[in-house]
């Protein structure tokens, strides 16, 4: 059941990047959220070193040590570590363990001889397979929990995840732009396993003194950013994305409902909504991912990050050094613009000069804006009856956002797309169980093995 | 709070110019019982196209309304999407109306339509994320082709042995991440060593050119809306070096 019923800011102009309500600390004398923005470097192996543990294991210390020297050569304070887990490290649960023990031990011969600042976060993978299997009781389930278990003890910080929860039905509702089923499978069934998984994780880290950090909606929200893409793009009209991303701060609050404390994940593009909310801190992907992805919102994105991230950028030779360590020092120069802003009493000006920069080149940067988010998490807020409630009400705040700025431009079709999302959106029942209801007799019919024991409904 | 007062040197909406020149749909019938089935196709209009159906199979031969009414609708909804004025979720609704509309014609004849060929599709061992995958089975039934849909996480001996068996045209691997697509060439190994050069269209988010014309069998499929060409192309003949030579320079 949601939990939250009140903001932890007063207003949208408190929130800023480097701070948040509730700053956490781990790590080797690390802080997020407590008055300074570090960056947070993913770095992915190679394909072909994940065919061994000792292969796998290897290539993420020569990663991390490019990481950690160039941090050192350019002077930047401190770094939190992504162990990203592909498949196997997460199917394989010592190969996750062992990976985070040499992270780690990484990390402390730096900081022992530079005073180097240093984090770990491990996101497992999340395989589970929700419309052919047991998703409450499976060994996807157990890989995943036993992985976090030794990604804990090997020395990881965070524990992350990015749950997939509902994705059946929302894989199937995106791509025919069915707001309501896009509704009920991130809103409603998403929010629903998140409460499942991260009683478990919020559970495993305390057994070993992690931080149970946070879980994005990449499997939902994110396909439907991706989807929409850049301005050429025909697949998922962007007001449609936008409002998916609005639901998705509902959905990816449940995680601190549960105990989670932060930082929450770099891709969870909701979590500026989520910030507004809880207070916690959040790290935050956007020009510095085009590695990994593009985006309509690269600078917006940063206005209230407390970790700079670059989602994930794949381990070659480039001119400048190896990919890891070129990345480390672009993010570890936008965050000393950060700082610097801080120092010099200009944070505020340089967040409305990241806002302006895309507040209105898309609706995702624009629902985003810390004004906007803000509303859209009022809205959170003030219909906590239920999942569904505040899932709903996000998604209609949004909208009119969207629709109640003339300078937020828009074709026909995407004016048109949007309206007729409203149209639905209003239409729908008050009360969960209807809408569980509904959506259960048109679903079950058009999405084999969804199935609502899943959920536990 | 800082303003600005002109974005033009901020950012330029590429996605506005022309945006207000939509064309429309250019084709209909004077028949009005396959013009509403025809509608509904364009429509994505699941709800209503087996009434239209059945309404036009009371006195028109189901071949007829398969031509005039279903594939000429889906055809002009594959022209609207590729002129930018469908998405892809028109086109992916019209698919699922138009083949709720065949299944029904199929029962009338007896028999199901002959298909232009056959696709194996799968998302590669250890990936969960299908999504391209189930928009390619999509346009492949919506085009007239039989698919083999083998799911996702699908292990190599599986792929292999359903090639095997069902002798496609084509096959097509979708992975989301680097370290998945590396079952794709262990496939393309494991058909040439059993003699098979059944073109393999390999695609998804970190999937590259680069890497899937790497090994033989490989051709890169970019979009999932090349899926149809690339089948087409296969069926017709094109081996997978004659496939990589048009879809991938």
């Amino acid at each position: 059941m949601p939990k939250y019923d009140k903001m932890a800011y007063a207003s949208a102009d408190e929130m800023i990047f480097g701070t948040a309500k509730n700053p956490v600390k781990y790590g080797r004398d690390f802080t997020v959220g407590g008055g300074y923005v570090y960056p947070e470097l993913v770095p992915h192996p190679r394909p072909g070193t994940e065919a061994t543990k000792k292969t796998l294991v290897k290539e993420y210390e020569k990663m991390v040590t490019d990481v950690l020297d160039r941090c050192v050569a350019i002077g930047i304070p401190g770094i939190q570590v992504e162990l990203e887990h592909v498949y196997q490290m997460t199917r394989n649960p010592d190969w996750g363990g062992e990976i985070a023990a040499a992270t780690k031990h990484l990390q402390e011969e730096y900081f022992k001889k530079y005073g180097l600042k240093s984090a770990i976060r491990a996101t497992i993978a999340d395989y589970r397979k929700p419309d052919e299997e047991d998703i409450r009781n499976c060994s996807a389930l157990d890989a995943t929990l036993k992985t976090f278990e030794t990604s804990a003890s090997g020395g990881a910080d965070n524990l992350s995840i990015e749950s997939v929860g509902g994705k059946e039905i929302s894989d199937y509702a995106i791509v025919r732009q069915d707001i309501r089923g896009t509704l009920f499978g991130i809103g409603v069934l998403g929010s629903k396993d998140m409460e499942f998984m991260w009683k478990r994780v919020v559970d495993i880290a305390a057994k070993y003194g992690a931080t149970p950090g946070g879980d994005t909606n990449c499997a939902q929200a994110n396909v439907a950013m991706f989807m929409a893409g850049g301005y050429q793009d025909r697949s998922v009209p962007h007001t449609f994305a936008a409002l998916a991303r609005a639901i998705a701060g509902a959905r990816s609050l449940v995680a601190y409902e549960q105990g989670a404390k932060g930082p929450s994940k770099d891709c969870g593009y909701e979590d500026v909504i989520v910030k507004a909310i809880t207070g916690n801190p959040i790290a935050m992907e956007g020009k510095t991912c085009a590695c990994a992805h593009s985006d309509l919102l690269g600078n917006l994105v940063a206005a209230c990050c407390d970790l700079w991230s670059n989602e994930a950028v794949e381990y070659h030779d480039m001119f400048g050094g190896t990919s890891v360590a070129v990345f480390t020092e672009i993010l570890g120069y936008d965050v000393a613009l950060m700082n610097t802003a801080i120092e010099a009493g200009q944070a505020k000006m340089l967040r409305d000069l990241f806002v302006q920069s895309d507040k209105y080149r898309d609706t995702h940067g624009f629902i985003l804006c810390p004004e906007n988010a803000y509303e859209i998490g009022k809205a959170i807020i003030n219909n906590n009856t239920s999942y569904y409630a505040r899932a709903r009400a996000a998604a209609i705040k949004s909208g009119e956002l969207m629709l109640g700025d003339s300078k937020l431009q828009m074709s026909a079709f995407e004016k048109e797309s949007l309206q007729s999302a409203m149209r639905t959106l209003e239409s729908l029942p008050d009360k969960e169980e209807d809408f569980i209801s509904e959506c259960t007799d048109i679903y079950k019919k058009l999405i084999p093995g969804f199935t609502l024991a899943n959920y536990g409904l | 709070m800082a303003t600005v007062a002109n974005y033009s040197n901020i950012f330029v909406r590429y996605d506005l110019i022309g945006a207000g020149e939509a064309k429309g749909v250019k084709v209909s019938s004077k028949d009005a019982s396959i013009q509403k089935v025809l509608q509904c196709v364009l429509d994505g209009d699941s709800d209503n196209i087996a009434a239209a159906v059945n309404a036009a199979l009371a006195d028109k031969d189901p071949m007829t309304i398969i031509n005039e009414g279903l594939i000429k609708g889906m055809n002009e909804v594959s022209r609207l999407w590729d002129e930018g004025e469908y998405y892809l979720p028109q086109a992916m609704v019209a698919s699922d109306a138009m083949l709720q509309g065949l299944d029904i014609c199929e029962v009338k004849l007896g028999k199901a339509l002959e298909k232009k060929g056959t696709v194996i599709t799968h998302t590669a061992e250890g990936d969960i994320h299908d999504l391209g995958q189930k928009i390619v089975n999509a346009l492949l039934r919506a085009n007239g082709f039989e698919v083999v849909d083998l799911g996702k996480d699908v292990p190599v001996d599986d792929v292999v042995a359903a090639v095997k068996k069902h002798k496609p045209a084509l096959v097509t691997g979708t992975a989301l991440m680097t370290t998945t697509m590396t079952a794709f060439e262990r496939i393309s190994n494991r058909l040439l060593k059993d003699g098979f050069e059944t073109p393999f269209v390999c695609g998804g988010g970190a999937v590259s050119q680069e890497y899937v014309t790497g090994y033989k069998l490989g051709v890169y499929g970019k979009d999932a809306s090349q899926a149809p060409g690339m089948a087409s192309d296969a069926v017709n003949g094109l081996n997978w070096g004659q496939l990589r030579e048009k879809w991938n320079n």
